[in-house]
């Protein structure tokens, strides 16, 4: 088999470095490198972007880039190509860094040993190709278990569907009356039905967790809905033990940005937990209020009178497969995924989830929830316009629900958190708008919030276009789709065509930026 | 008035029947479609209310059945509901995109499916134009 000559870029400003580079090639088996030289990182990345390089030689001090920056350019541009960085003798410790970036090995100038440079590169080509093997390994055994699991949740799900329903048929009492006991133990098995479910989805989450596709869609959503869903679902549990499980909720709790079902999900098994953990005859109680320092943060909180934990593990409980020592009086051990997948949902959500504890005395667990702000939601929309001089952003907030059918009260509030970003933008309604969309050097911000399901959504957007594509006297310079919420994401992609920028899911940083943007178009226009 | 009629389609026999039971003391009626293919023929057929669709269907799949279920001038008006035991986030999206009015995951709680079949029916009647009026209206206010 005839070899290929291996495709060494050097890239080297110094002309003196380059030339002994090179003498020490020339030492070699004719054919067995081709030596391409360039004095610029410029100029080197041009070249890997075409390809044809088996491995680079890298200076880190050149004209056009300088120490860890240049092996992050290089690498960023081909990460499947080694690296071999190579440094003055006072410069090790930079080289040592730089391998931590992507670079495969380093060579000291001046102190390379006979023969010593063929060696390192094709050390350096051989550790990148493990590498980059181990990598395609582990994706494909991650991708395996991801269509695994999925495919054993689904096959377990069926048979389970199956067996709810005709316990549920019995129930209800559609295949005629029953007597207390059969009532009694179809509830059991109805329990136990919905254990394995829930067992189910906790595998499902967890390896999803583990490969980043845990999905969170932070909507408008009520942290009082959520508490009084989990107390209902839990209550029959806490009675059966003779637990008193109470919630306490201040009033005119502000809403929160957050996803209601895993919000849900999270206190059940926080409230699941506590019963478990608490003897017949304790106290279970869940609360909610803003938070005392950060009015942008809500703390849902369950405690109980049971056996707490030693304040050692406080950290560990939260781990993946975590199980309490000595349990065995709490009943079953279950997966022991729980509070891990509690802590994935909360830190996905923007909050953070601690416990308290004295033993004996029970424990508190504790999380946070950012408070819902349409501003906060809108802020990079802003961002992005803000470039855009004379032009009008269209921005919709989509509030949905999961299957629709909002109630009157939620689209009232959200109107009024319409009416509230209106006025803050000088702009009272729609009549104000749009002739201000029409006027010259008009570079207003246009808010909107569409209360609706996933019915109408696509209709709405249609509507809206042809409401203010062009109405008399108008000119549309821009027309932008904001999307915050899941729901609308999915809505921008259906009017893709229609709309000139389409914006991601927003980040909650922005929420002075702003407040920033529109006290300073408050100024611009005189107006307070 | 006589009862509203609902299409279920689902591969699983112990399933469809689970369904019927349900929805029969409820005060529906029921047929049955047993894949995608047939499903179209069934809706074409049997001029259904609603209908509640599973996405691991043979011949076809569920997607393609909402699909064509929504481009069938017979069938383009009926509500679709998907209950399936595919995970509700990865897919419920894409079958509310392909029309789907709802989406719930199996095994589904009984007063949820009952509510959601009853939003359903009533959404279905054409009132989707005053829907987006009430909605402007509001932001006007």
């Amino acid at each position: 088999m005839k070899k290929v000559a291996l495709q060494v870029l050097l890239v080297e400003d110094n002309s003196g470095d380059a030339r002994l580079i090179r003498e020490m090639f020339g030492k070699e088996r004719p054919g067995s490198f081709a030596l391409t030289h360039v004095l610029r990182l410029g100029e080197a990345l041009i070249l890997l972007k075409k390809g044809g390089i088996d491995i680079v030689l890298l200076d880190m001090g050149l004209p056009d880039g300088h120490g860890l920056d240049t092996v992050r350019r290089a690498h960023a541009i081909a990460p499947g190509i080694p690296l071999v960085v190579l440094t003055g003798l006072d410069d090790e410790a930079l080289a040592v860094e730089a391998m931590k970036e992507g670079a495969q090995d380093y060579l000291i100038k001046g102190e390379i040993e006979n023969r010593a440079l063929p060696r390192a590169l094709r050390h350096s080509i051989e550790r990148q190709r493990m590498q980059s093997e181990t990598e395609l390994i582990r994706a494909q055994q991650m991708q395996f278990k991801d269509e695994f699991l999925s495919h054993v949740s689904h096959e377990l799900r069926s048979p389970l569907t199956a067996i709810h329903q005709f316990v549920t048929v019995l129930l209800d009492g559609a295949a005629g009356a029953l007597a207390p006991e059969q009532r009694q133990y179809l509830q059991i098995a109805l329990r136990n039905i919905k254990q394995l479910d829930s067992m189910i989805n906790d595998l499902l989450d967890v390896t999803r967790a583990q490969s980043g596709k845990l999905i969170i869609e932070p909507q408008y959503a009520s942290a009082s809905d959520a508490i009084a869903y989990a107390v209902n679902t839990l209550q029959g549990a806490a009675k059966a033990k003779e637990i008193s499980l109470e919630s306490d909720i201040e009033h005119e709790l502000p809403m929160v940005c957050a996803d209601p079902t895993r919000v849900r999900q999270i206190l059940v098994i926080l409230v699941d937990n506590a019963i478990k953990f608490t003897p017949v005859g304790g106290v279970v109680r869940v609360l909610a209020r803003p938070v005392d320092d950060d009015p942008n943060l809500l703390v849902l909180e369950v405690s109980d009178s049971g056996c707490g934990f030693s304040p050692d593990v406080a950290e560990q409980i939260f781990e993946r497969l975590f199980q309490a020592p000595d349990r065995a009086w709490a009943g079953r051990k279950g997966l022991g995924l729980g509070l891990y997948i509690c802590r994935q949902l909360v830190t996905l959500q923007g909050g953070r989830i601690w416990a308290k504890s004295t033993p004996g005395r029970g424990a508190v667990f504790s999380f946070t929830l950012p408070v819902f702000s349409l501003t906060k939601l809108i802020a990079p929309a802003l961002r992005r316009e803000r470039r855009r001089d004379r032009s009008i952003a269209l921005v919709i907030a989509e509030l949905s629900s999961e299957t629709g059918w909002l109630s009157d009260e939620v689209r009232a509030e959200c109107c009024h958190e319409v009416r509230d970003l209106l006025r803050r933008c000088l702009l009272s309604d729609l009549a104000v708008l749009l002739p201000r969309m029409g006027s010259p050097g008009a570079a207003e911000l246009f808010f909107m919030v569409v209360v609706t399901d996933a019915i109408g959504s696509e209709t709405i957007v249609e509507r809206i276009r042809e409401q203010y594509n062009a109405p008399e006297g108008v000119s549309r310079t821009g027309l932008t789709l904001a999307a915050s919420v899941r729901p609308l994401e999915a809505i921008a992609r259906s009017a893709n065509e229609s709309v000139d920028i389409f914006l991601e899911k927003t980040s909650n940083a922005l929420h002075a930026l702003i407040d920033e943007e529109i006290s300073s178009r408050m100024v611009a226009n005189g107006q307070q | 008035m006589g009862n509203n009629k609902i299409l279920i389609v689902d591969d699983d026999p112990d399933i469809r029947e689970g369904m019927h039971v349900r929805l029969k003391y409820s005060g529906y009626d029921t047929c049955f479609a047993n894949d995608a293919l047939s499903s179209i023929a069934a809706a074409a057929k049997e001029a259904p209310d609603l209908i509640i669709l599973d996405l691991g269907l043979p011949e076809g799949g569920g997607f393609l059945a909402i699909e064509r279920l929504k481009a069938h001038p017979t069938s383009h008006g009926i509500p679709i509901i998907v209950v399936s035991a595919k995970d509700a986030r990865a897919n419920r999206e894409r079958a509310i995109r392909a029309g789907a009015t709802a989406y719930l995951q199996k095994p589904v709680d009984n007063a949820e499916f009952l509510a959601v079949i009853r939003g359903a029916l009533r959404e279905s009647a054409p009132a989707d134009s005053q829907n987006i009026a009430g909605i402007v209206a509001c932001v006007h206010e």
